[in-house]
């Protein structure tokens, strides 16, 4: 029997400075554990520093690019907190980010609406589309009481689908040998800032954001949210109106990621074509878990994930690192700020056992 | 009957958790072939401290002995090994497997007990020997609360418990069925166990112990005495320190205060409700009452008999099949819960922390909880400065300890938590309260201000539905009694009735 004991106590108050502590050292943990990765996968350890901030967030060209890749994260980010902050699973943010696209494409191509009102158009058709397409698991959660893990999930592969079909089909660009579609009238793209590639969008993400968080934290609805996510029963008994706020939420959920693909497709692309919004499920909600579930928190996350996926393309081009290193990168952050949490709540300690006189084994 | 040197010591044992000293030197001792009672009010220690004994968790300081020789208890299998079990308040059962196959699970420490042939063998020897009737064979889900316990005991005897532990034995049983579980006991410690009895009754403590130690506030208050030497006063100012024996169950005042106001109209009546389990079955059948203001109705019943499913079809979270429900002269039946509670309705659930209050949230939050879905905080943006107040007020107001607003509600104790929920429910729209089991797990000192609240609320001019297994505490507090019994009321009886005629009528229908 060894002369040491490890014990755990769960700390019945912890201080907002110890939140925080555990949560910085969790992200570098997290961010070191990272470096190595990319090290191990062959980026060179001297130009590293370089490659992933100074070119990324202290350029102009880099910085530009990454607000741009940052617009549609802030939206899923916010995608991601609207749902899981009921604990309703949307894991096919991914889906309804493709549906809202398509819905933005739709418009342009049949030119719906005047010409001065048909981006706004677009973007609502966008919108729209996305709480559409949740629509469907949120019906059949309320009536049939399934699993919406799985129901959102398959429909991202049928979302997925439609675009194919439709980028290689009656959608397909005839002047272009890429499965594409043609391209939007000028009317029909976000203004450019003249910054890179960045577009008005960033303007309509930052109000989003502003109006999330006014909703989760000031409004009635917010304390229903509160409730609801962290004890439905009582919420239930308490004649809160679950299924209403339930409903709304979720189909806001939807509609920003369905906004999301929209601003892809209005903004940067400026045409549908079938690699946008491609992994955009699991960066919402790690950006959402990372975030906290704060709204607020929600812009210096996703700006900093966009850092990383812009440093990603340049690692790919010059060492030929594959994008799925980004993808892995992102895994082990929300690994160990998931880990920290338990830090957090419990202490652990080493105690040396106090020696008995006649110790007595056990028989 | 303590002989000689004592079986099991454990003396001046320390604990704390984080910041909180749970117990502070405190002792014990067991003697061979007696019923030991463990006696304090919740919060007292008396958990923390037999967890220590099974290995759950480990003392800071203190020391254990078994027959003399120093005892190291490192995990719940060492406990196991030194013939020490535990039956706790939620059994460790299976409810997939039979009670043979939970032996078996049970058993890896016993070769044995290995196969399923000896397992079943073992269980039915021990039922014989303490004079259980126990069906080795059926699937534990399907069993009654009370053999489910027998399956437990049998099952913690059957892996060589010599030293066993009770936490509330009989706190989820009908009175004869307590009482035959408390002669069982007897016969246990007749031949040669030693019981650890913890209980709230102080009644059993006197009918049943040997010896009895009271714990209060992590300590020990006395050690050993003799029970014979003790009344219930005694024990009850023991207990619960200098204002002692004026809280105490047998002296509480009876329901004079509310049955001197005069009976107001129906504030609720129930006709004919039928209503069904969750898995299809019926579990009310033609449920008629009234309950008029100025009243409690005490509805007295062994749980499972339909309890449960009344008061959320009460509450409005379970749909009635037939029937009608009225709320203070509206048909409430099709209302959801929270028109019923602007027609008055209050609900105390059974189970508070799971279907009342939300333990992640503040406790602001929860005070604040059913005046926000009013809108008394704002239509669409939330007050949170006047939420705060009001909760800094309600918590002086009630006396609720250890509660700061933003503080995490599940830190509260049981006492204070029903403290917080009274609080909440308790308000001036109230005419109609239903409570269901209101001090389940309180301690006798949390249990007097609750049932004090709930005289304070009909002699308003309220009407109160209590609900509760616990016959005496209908007796206390009931200005009628009926009993439900397999989800059908089978008797009214006035509000003085005895224990007798209500045990008759409960367990007449089974």
């Amino acid at each position: 029997m060894s002369n040491f004991r490890l014990t755990l106590e769960r700390r019945q108050q912890v201080s907002t400075l110890r939140s925080a502590a555990t949560y910085i050292l969790g992200l570098l943990v997290g961010l070191g554990c990272g470096v190595l990765v990319l090290l191990a996968a062959g980026a060179p350890a001297s130009t590293l520093m370089d490659d992933l901030v100074v070119q990324v967030f202290f350029s102009a060209r880099g910085l530009a690019q990454t607000l741009t890749l940052a617009v549609p994260l802030i939206m899923v980010g916010l995608a991601a907190l609207a749902a899981m902050r009921l604990r309703f699973w949307n894991v096919g943010i991914e889906g309804q980010l493709w549906l809202g696209a398509i819905g933005a494409t739709l418009v342009a191509n049949n030119d719906f609406g005047s010409e001065a009102l048909r981006l706004p158009i677009m973007l609502i058709a966008s919108a729209l589309a996305g709480a559409i397409w949740i629509a469907v698991p949120l019906l059949l959660k309320l009536k049939a009481n399934v699993n919406e893990l799985v129901v959102t999930l398959l429909l991202s592969n049928v979302a997925y689908l439609l675009l194919q079909h439709l980028l290689f089909g009656a959608w397909k660009d005839p002047v272009n040998s890429f499965p594409v579609s043609p391209r939007f009238d000028d009317n029909e793209q976000l203004a450019s800032l003249g910054f890179g590639n960045l577009h008005s969008g960033i303007y309509l993400a930052l109000a989003i954001t502003l109006l999330m968080a006014v909703l989760v934290q000031k409004s009635r609805t917010g304390f229903y949210i509160d409730v609801i996510g962290h004890n439905r029963r009582t919420a239930l008994a308490t004649g809160i109106p679950v299924t209403a706020t339930l409903t709304l939420m979720i189909l806001l959920s939807g509609a920003l990621a369905g906004l999301a693909g929209g601003l892809i497709v209005t903004g940067v692309e400026h045409r549908l074509t079938q690699t946008i919004g491609i992994n955009t499920t699991f960066s919402g909600i790690v950006i959402a878990f990372v975030a906290r579930f704060n709204p607020l928190a929600i812009l210096p996350t996703a700006i900093a994930l966009a850092g990383i996926y812009n440093a990603g393309s340049t690692l790919k081009v010059f060492y030929g690192i594959p994008d799925a290193i980004v993808v892995l990168i992102q895994g082990i952050v929300l690994l160990t700020l998931l880990m920290v949490q338990f830090f957090r709540s419990y202490r652990v300690s080493l105690l040396r056992r106090t020696p008995p006189q006649t110790a007595r084994q056990i028989t | 009957m303590s002989q000689g040197a004592p079986l099991l010591t454990l003396s001046a044992i320390d604990k704390s958790f984080d910041i909180h000293r749970v117990l502070e030197g405190v002792s014990f001792d067991l003697a061979k072939g007696e019923v030991h009672a463990l006696l304090g009010e919740n919060g007292a220690g008396k958990s923390t401290l037999m967890n220590i004994l099974i290995g759950v968790y480990s003392a800071d300081a203190g020391s254990l002995t078994l027959e003399g020789l120093p005892l190291i208890i490192g995990k719940p299998s060492d406990s196991a090994r030194h013939g020490i079990g535990m039956v706790h308040q939620h059994f460790r059962l299976v409810d997939r497997l039979t009670p043979t196959e939970n032996l078996l699970l049970a058993a890896d420490d016993h070769p044995h007990l290995k196969t399923r042939t000896a397992a079943r063998n073992a269980l039915l020897a021990t039922a014989r020997e303490v004079g259980f009737t126990l069906n080795p064979d059926c699937p534990v889900g399907e069993l009654s609360v009370a053999e489910k316990q027998r399956a437990e005991i049998c099952k913690v005897l059957a892996l060589g418990a010599r030293i066993l532990i009770l936490d509330e034995p009989t706190a989820v049983l009908t009175d004869a069925e307590a009482s035959s579980m408390l002669g069982a006991i007897r016969r246990m410690a007749e031949s040669g166990r030693s019981i650890i009895l913890i209980t709230h009754k102080l009644r059993e403590v006197v009918g049943f112990s040997h010896r009895v130690t009271i714990m209060r506030r992590g300590k020990t208050v006395a050690a050993g005495l003799d029970t014979t030497q003790l009344s219930i006063e005694k024990i009850a100012s023991l207990m619960m320190g200098s204002s002692a024996s004026s809280v105490a169950p047998s002296s509480t005042p009876d329901t004079t205060t509310s049955s001197l106001q005069p009976r107001g109209p129906d504030l609720l009546a129930i006709a004919h409700l039928h209503a069904q389990r969750d898995d299809g079955a019926p579990a009310l059948t033609d449920v008629s009452l009234r309950v008029r203001a100025g009243e409690i109705l005490g509805l007295a019943g062994v749980g499972g008999n339909g309890q449960h499913e009344l008061v959320e079809t009460l509450n409005g979270i379970r749909s009635a099949s037939a029937g009608s429900v009225m709320i203070d002269g509206a048909d409430a039946l099709e209302f959801p819960p929270n028109q019923r509670r602007q027609l008055g309705l209050r609900v105390i659930p059974a189970d508070r922390m799971a279907t009342a209050l939300a333990s992640d949230l503040t406790i602001a939050a929860n005070l604040s909880l059913t005046a926000v879905v009013r809108g008394r905080f704002g239509r669409f943006w939330l007050n949170r400065r006047r939420m705060e107040r009001e909760a800094k007020a309600s918590i002086e107001q009630h006396d609720i300890a250890g509660a700061r607003p933003h503080g995490r509600m599940g830190l509260l104790s049981g006492g204070n938590a029903q403290k917080v929920l009274l609080a909440r429910e308790i308000d001036s729209g109230m005419k109609l309260l239903l409570a269901h089991s209101p001090t389940r797990g309180l301690d006798i000192r949390a249990s007097a201000a609750v049932h004090q609240r709930l005289r304070e609320a009909v002699a308003q001019g309220a009407a109160c539905l209590l609900v509760s297994e616990d016959v005496e505490e209908i007796m206390a507090l009931s200005d009628r009694i009926c009993v439900i019994s397999a989800g059908k009321i089978t008797g009214e009886l006035p509000g003085d009735a005895s224990a007798a005629d209500i045990g008759r009528l409960i367990l007449g229908h089974e």
